[in-house]
């Protein structure tokens, strides 16, 4: 550190930082903007508890029907996507370079395949944002997460590149652990919105 | 403290909530209160106000007292003392601001519990709220509809309210009484009124562009009187001529409120121009009658010029028997001749 | 560690200025760049419309509402910002190109030019802030003197109601999403890294990018005027459905507007609760916390949970009037009363979103100029989280009377009751700070005691909203707008002035002229009371808000007001005046004119460009004066100058 320091003052930089916390500023910005994230879902699920228990929506609202099974196959690939990425970030803790690259494009096909999934779901479903409050619902808060799996796939995509491209080591792997976070966050997020909207 | 310090403390503290209850005494605050609920809230008003000209006296008095007695000459450059707090103090200051606050909590708790209970001989009427105009019916009184809201003096009355658009609020300031109507719900207001006189109905809740001229009045008379304008009106809108029936309904359904028709002394400017029908008519290329009807039921199916689209409401059709809407088309053809 | 790698002959030498001149000027980072993607990624949207309109088959194939939603709304500001350069580090980082070495020639101000482009100093920033939301200061008040020409008396018809409700939509929108919140966001952000002895804040970079979205949501606003059918006319509260279903297209630019100054409002609040948590200056505990950083801390804790929720109601609002979802339609299942829920659950909290930073800026100003210790520290500090607990708990306080089930007043109106008494606790301790201090009466600390008297009337108007009987009579009537005001002007914009004022010399190396500042201040006082406390008195009466026209037994006082806010109007060109010609030609501000023991005043004024040779060593609460020999921090110029320092009692 001191050495660094020394560079920076030749290149009148800035001072080494103090750092205060034992998080790193990269983790402890990723928690709090999954904060902010897991209110905005708050939002739309309070949307639907207006709809559905306040209003007394019938769920689904006939004639229409959610294909619960195909959404089902759908979780088990978004969850298992979870323990690739793990494995993934293991693997470059421990130096294995292929095998976070593997982890990694495991992770993104299994991501893809999701939102294709769900993307023709959606034009088989036989309704539109226009057919009433259950339909109202249902595409805002898949499709709010189908953004976040779209986010998510963009930085999972990102961390591919670099890791195919050499950037992460045993040493340096911050990007793969934060945006793993972020992964996590939506994997998580989706058995929520599986549980609420098919399940329940 | 020194004593002189206390004593001028005080003395600027009385000034100031001298002051204070002099602007809160002397100038009208309330206007005349017009029901049974508004005594009520008028209660809670001053306990709160007064409540709030002692807290606004002590503190403008410290700060005034700090402001004179504390200035620094422009040239002394020393700090004051290092007191860094008071215990004691900090504690009085957390405790006694949550004692006032719960007293102000159960004042207005009982005062809302009060006033939100319904009497058992309480009479309803049923308010319709749409942009941008008020239709009151009583369906006591075979659903007579009427533009103005019309009360008895001393009993209760529940108003159920309705909209058929956006959220509208009705707004009585002399019965001090106030609540949102919400598209898809009805919500209820009790008002039990306890002075003659006419008051302003006001929309109080940002509804378009007519807002500002979505107002009604609400009257309130003496039993007796009220029950002699009910026979009345029941009695004007199903006469047989249609010049008494059609000015009737004219007036109940508040078109005055946006048509001049110079025969019912109506002014508005919003929609066109009634005394001009036959005109209108033959710009619209169709036969009187009929063009009259039609833009009562369907307003949309032909705009005059020069006016906006969406703004008359498209539910009279529904809302008028066919009985008063002949008369009501009756009347305005032979009125604009 | 990336600037140790570089040669230090080269860093002023960026990649851009080996290319051609014509080069540089079209697709390096810029106004020219910005143009042309903003023109690149409009179009890209409006294919994405149309396209996808035309593979799904649906009529009309060119459906303006989509359209001007995806390509002018989202898109093009998308490309704006790509263009300008807020994205370039992370698009190489992205698809896995070497980064550009840092040679932090985007950080600092060495001509004027670098304040008109993305720079990541926070010094920068917080200018490039503060002097954005005085430009939309001057637009909101504008705006508010039209309103207050069409009330000058009865019966106006200076402006059909279209425009009229348009004006105070406007009006309001500009004042709290692009003045109130963000002037604070540019106040803390020079301040508070410098207070906690940072070099910067944590994310240079978002923040960078987190101003360049506040003047895309600001001119959204203000275009709306110009789209057909004119700007959004519901409120700036814009409740469902005249919002979501009957306004004109202009109601989506208001909607989507505040989507980015939400996002931005999120992202700086982000990374000031990263940048105060990791990167405090050794010993700066958290007691140690200057009050301003503990009331920014509170502040983005709310920002961070409560913003999604404004998010949330607006993208609400947008798909009913986009995509036709049902929402708020209650012929479709929809409930009306859910937006006013989402809606209030942010900006109730946004109220203290737009008053704990000017709490911050209130005790650093009254502490300096009385000469003595803050009153009561801790209180002050826990205080301040008390009403972030508080603050989410009474939001449906601004719908006692909009129809939603009765039982949830009374418990409503308790914690709004309460949150009176952590908002005392704050009062009372300026008080006693000021009590036996030795006070000067600089134009910040002016500022300071007027915030004080208005916000003490603010304070008692909103004890009397609290209660329900009393709210059912004067919601949504000019007692309201009045209650408002002495909050948000009489507090916030009060301290916002007494901070521009006290950090001035900080910020500009110069002094701002002090007789200007106090008939700056006298002006506004008067102007002030003048315009707004009048309004107490109609709302009583019943003359409701949001209306174009009244009864005539109003007429007498709103001429009144009018003409005072006139007056008012007018003090803010006597501030103008004063900040431009003394950051010109004003005399030259010592390190520490207000003789301060926070640390941003124990460097130059302005600053050094990286805010410190060396991270200082803190050593003592900020607040010590009166205690001989106590110290704040020890800043370290020699490392033997320090030792001699702690040495001496």
């Amino acid at each position: 550190m001191a050495a660094a320091h020394a560079e920076h003052l030749e290149h009148h930089g800035p001072p080494a930082p103090h750092y205060s916390s034992r998080v790193t500023p990269g983790v402890l910005g990723m928690f709090l903007f999954i904060a902010s994230e897991i209110m905005l879902f708050g939002s739309f699920f309070t949307a639907y508890f207006f709809v559905r228990v306040v209003n007394g929506t019938p769920w689904p609202t006939p004639p229409y029907h959610l294909p619960v099974y195909v959404a089902f196959i759908n979780t088990c690939i978004l969850v298992t996507s979870s323990f690739s990425m793990h494995w993934g970030l293991q693997s470059i803790k421990r130096g294995n370079v292929w095998g976070l690259r593997a982890g990694l494009l495991l992770t993104f096909l299994m991501g893809l395949s999701f939102l294709i999934t769900q993307a023709i779901e959606y034009s088989r479903i036989g309704f539109n944002t226009t057919n009433g409050a259950f339909a109202t619902i249902f595409f805002c808060l898949t499709g709010l997460h189908g953004v976040h799996v779209f986010v998510g796939l963009s930085i999972l995509g990102f961390m591919t590149i670099r890791a195919f491209r050499g950037h992460f080591s045993a040493e340096e792997h911050h990007g793969v652990e934060i945006g793993g976070i972020y992964w996590h966050f939506v994997d998580v997020m989706w058995i929520v919105v599986y549980l609420t909207v098919y399940i329940l | 403290m020194r004593r002189g310090s206390i004593a001028s403390l005080l003395g600027i503290g009385i000034v100031s909530g001298g002051i204070a209850a002099a602007v809160a005494l002397a100038i009208p605050w309330l206007p005349v209160s017009a029901s049974k609920e508004a005594g009520r809230i008028d209660f809670v008003f001053w306990f709160v106000v007064t409540i709030c000209i002692v807290i606004f006296a002590i503190v403008s008095a410290a700060i005034l007292y700090s402001v004179v007695v504390f200035r620094a000459a422009p040239d002394d450059d020393s700090d004051g003392p290092p007191i860094h707090g008071h215990t004691g103090l900090e504690i009085a200051w957390t405790i006694v601001p949550t004692i006032l606050v719960t007293a102000i909590g159960i004042v207005s708790a009982i005062v809302l519990s009060q006033d939100d209970a319904i009497a058992k001989n309480a009479m309803n009427v049923n308010v319709t709220a749409q942009q941008f105009e008020w239709t009151f019916s009583y369906p006591e009184a075979h659903n007579l509809t009427s533009a103005t809201l019309m009360l008895p003096r001393g009993r209760e009355t529940v108003l159920h309210m309705q909209s058929r658009d956006v959220i509208h609020a009705f707004f009585v300031p002399e019965f001090r009484e106030n609540e949102d109507i919400v598209p898809g719900l009805t919500t209820t207001l009790n008002v039990t009124p306890t002075r003659d006189g006419t008051y302003p109905v006001i929309c109080n809740e940002l509804c378009g562009l007519g807002h500002s001229t979505m107002r009604s009045t609400v009257t309130v008379m003496e039993p007796a009187a009220f029950d002699k304008w009910l026979k009345g009106q029941s009695k004007a809108v199903t006469s047989p001529s249609a010049a008494t029936a059609g000015a009737a309904v004219f007036k109940n359904n508040g078109c005055a409120a946006c048509h001049t028709l110079t025969a019912a002394k109506a002014t508005g400017k919003v929609g066109p121009d009634l005394d001009k029908l036959p005109a209108e008519a033959q710009q619209a290329k169709q036969p009187l009658a009929s063009f009259v009807r039609t833009s009562i039921t369907d307003p949309n199916a032909y705009i005059q010029p020069g006016f906006p689209k969406n703004v008359m409401p498209q539910t009279f059709g529904k809302a008028i028997p066919k009985q008063q809407l002949d008369a009501l088309v009756t009347y305005l053809i032979n009125s604009s001749k | 560690m990336t600037a140790a790698t570089l040669d230090p002959h080269e860093h002023h030498l960026t990649p851009s200025v080996r290319r051609g001149p014509v080069r540089r000027l079209l697709l390096g980072p810029g106004f020219i760049r910005a143009g042309w993607m903003f023109c690149l990624f409009g179009a890209i949207g409006f294919g994405l419309v149309v396209g996808f309109r035309w593979w799904g088959g649906w009529q009309p194939l060119f459906d303006m509402t989509p359209i001007t939603l995806v390509s002018l709304l989202v898109a093009g500001p998308l490309g704006f910002l790509a263009g300008i350069g807020a994205f370039d580090y992370w698009t190489r980082y992205a698809i896995g190109s070497p980064t550009r070495p840092e040679d932090h020639s985007g950080h600092g101000a060495r001509t004027w030019h670098d304040y008109f482009r993305v720079n990541t100093d926070h010094k920068v920033i917080g200018v490039q802030y503060l002097v954005t939301t005085i430009f939309f200061f001057i637009a909101g008040g504008f705006l508010a003197m039209l309103v207050r020409v069409q009330l000058a008396r009865p019966g106006n018809h200076f402006f059909d109601p279209q425009t009229y409700n348009g004006l105070f939509s406007v009006h309001a929108s500009l004042m709290i999403f692009l003045f109130v919140i963000p002037a604070f966001a540019g106040l803390a952000n020079f301040v508070v890294p410098l207070m906690l002895g940072a070099p910067d804040m944590a994310f240079p970079r978002l923040n960078a990018l987190s101003f360049w979205l506040l003047p895309i949501a600001g001119i959204m606003m203000l275009s709306s005027f110009l789209v057909p059918g004119g700007a959004f006319a519901c409120g700036w509260t814009g409740y469902a459905p005249l919002c979501s279903t009957h306004q004109p297209l202009g109601a989506i630019f208001f909607n989507q507007g505040v989507q980015w100054a939400g996002a931005s409002s999120i992202m700086t609040a982000l990374n000031f609760l990263v940048t105060i948590i990791t990167m405090r200056a050794p010993g700066l505990t958290f007691w140690r916390l200057p009050l301003l950083v503990w009331a920014n801390f509170t502040t983005s804790l709310l920002v961070v949970i409560a913003t999604p929720f404004i998010a949330g109601s607006q993208f609400f609002s947008m798909f009913d009037h986009v995509m036709h979802t049902a929402f708020f339609d209650p012929n479709n299942g929809g409930y009306p009363l859910g937006y006013q829920h989402i809606f209030w659950f942010y900006s109730h909290p946004a109220v203290y979103i737009m008053m704990l930073p000017g709490f911050g800026i209130m005790s650093e100003v009254i502490s300096v100029f009385s000469r003595k210790p803050i009153f009561g520290y801790r209180l002050m500090a826990l205080s301040l989280m008390a009403i972030v607990v508080l603050g989410f708990s009474v939001w449906a306080h601004h719908m006692f009377t909009s129809g939603m089930s009765s039982w949830l007043r009374v418990p409503m109106m308790v914690t709004t009751l309460l949150i009176a008494v952590p908002t005392g606790i704050k009062i009372f301790s300026w008080i006693a700070t000021m009590w036996e201090g030795k006070l000067h009466f600089n134009t910040p600390m002016l500022f300071a005691l007027g915030f004080l008297s208005m916000f003490v009337i603010g304070g008692l108007s909103g004890v009397m909203l609290g209660a329900v009987p009393i709210d059912i009579h004067v919601t949504d009537t000019y007692f309201i707008v009045a209650h408002l005001h002495y909050v948000l002007f009489g507090g916030s914009v009060f301290t916002i002035f007494a901070g521009i004022y006290y950090w001035f010399p900080k910020m500009t190396g110069r002094m701002y002229d002090e007789r200007l500042g106090k008939l700056h201040f006298w002006l506004t006082f008067v102007g002030f009371n003048l315009t707004f406390f009048p309004m107490h008195l109609l709302g009583t009466e019943g003359m409701p808000r949001r209306v174009a026209d009244y009864a005539p037994k109003f007429a007498d006082l709103n001429m009144f007001i009018s003409l005072a806010s006139f007056g008012l109007g007018a003090s803010v060109l006597v501030f103008l005046y004063n900040m431009i010609t003394s950051w010109k030609n004003g005399p030259i501000a010592p390190a520490n004119p207000w003789r301060a023991l926070t640390l941003e005043w124990q460097v130059s004024s302005p600053p050094p460009i990286f805010n410190f040779d060396e991270i200082p060593q803190v050593v003592g609460s900020p607040y010590e004066y009166g205690v001989p020999g106590a110290q704040h921090a020890i800043l370290a110029p020699s490392p033997t100058h320090a030792v001699e320092e702690v040495a001496a009692p």
